[in-house]
């Protein structure tokens, strides 16, 4: 390995750029692979959820079953995500950490927010409140973390994302429950699966 | 315009070069612990401090020493100065790479 000898012109190029290269993957979470396990996490577990409603009259809401197991998935998905992050992540500090403090914290107390309130405040709504609470407000909070990510890194995939994510959530508040399940499938899972394409893509193209 | 035409001979050595760009990667503000430095780069602990040093020395790292004891912890990061200067050598880089002769020699 070449240490304090001296070097071409042509041979410190090629030395930048691979440990621009190297930098790069090692030190930056890969956004296509966190997409795609959101979007897999979101169209499989919201689909199976709607899979179990479809048809139902009158609307009772999924099945305790399908509920756990969806809750199973979006924990090793969140694991999975933790773990690629944590190992990519580790010994970088400054702005980039304090900011993912923020962004972990606003994801967690709004999650159990509304993993909290929904059940205390089931019996005083209606079914689709109720629905629209528990299945479209994950999307909305989701939404409002991706813009908040994107104002705090300056970057604007995140923003574009979460704007998309508010506007589904929201559309939600017109639907009935079965609906805002498919909904919820589609156009929130499409919308990460479609990010990790275009990002793979972009990826590909620049490297 | 010398000073425009030549590499920084600070910045121009592979493993300070390595350094350097690594650092340059994060985000301003942020900064790296030695040992995730040291094994991106695949260096000996001596041999990193020892071009840490030099950079030091140049103003183009700063080096942060937290903790003690078993939770002591060095964390480096790029000065100003020091992407600064790395954006004049890039572009001193590129100059002399435009300008290398068509028969294949370059100037060092």
């Amino acid at each position: 390995m070449l240490e304090d000898q001296d070097m071409s012109v042509q041979e410190a190029a090629a030395v930048a750029q691979d440990a621009r290269a190297r930098a790069r993957k090692e030190l930056f979470i890969s956004r296509p692979i966190v997409y795609t396990a959101w979007g897999l996490v979101w169209l499989f577990g919201y689909g199976a959820m709607w899979l179990s409603v479809r048809g139902q009259h009158p609307y009772t809401g999924p099945s305790g079953v399908t509920i756990a197991v969806v809750f199973v998935l979006a924990a090793f998905a969140v694991a999975t995500v933790l773990a690629i992050a944590s190992k990519t992540v580790a010994g970088i500090d400054g702005k980039s950490a304090r900011d993912r403090r923020i962004i972990g914290s606003t994801w967690a107390i709004g999650y159990l927010t509304l993993l909290i309130v929904a059940p205390v405040i089931s019996n005083s709504v209606s079914t689709r409140t109720l629905a629209f609470i528990s299945f479209a407000g994950p999307v909305m909070l989701a939404g409002l973390t991706y813009i908040l990510a994107s104002v705090l890194g300056r970057d604007r995939p995140p923003l574009a994302l979460g704007a998309w994510l508010v506007i589904v959530g929201a559309s939600c508040a017109w639907q009935a429950p079965a609906a805002i399940l498919a909904t919820c499938a589609l156009a929130g899972g499409g919308a990460f699966l479609l990010m990790a394409v275009i990002g793979t893509r972009l990826r590909n193209h620049g490297s | 315009m010398a000073a425009e035409t030549e590499l920084d001979p600070v910045i121009h050595a592979p493993a300070r070069l390595r350094v350097v760009v690594t650092l340059a990667t994060l985000r301003d503000g942020d900064s790296l612990s030695f040992t995730r430095l040291q094994e991106l780069l695949g260096l000996t602990p001596g041999n990193l401090i020892t071009h840490l040093r030099k950079l030091e020395d140049a103003g183009y790292v700063t080096t942060v020493k937290t903790g003690s004891g078993v939770t002591a912890r060095t964390s480096v990061s790029l000065s100003q100065q020091g992407r600064k200067a790395l954006n004049t050598y890039s572009a001193v880089l590129r100059q002399l790479l435009d300008s290398a002769s068509p028969n294949g020699t370059s100037p060092h």
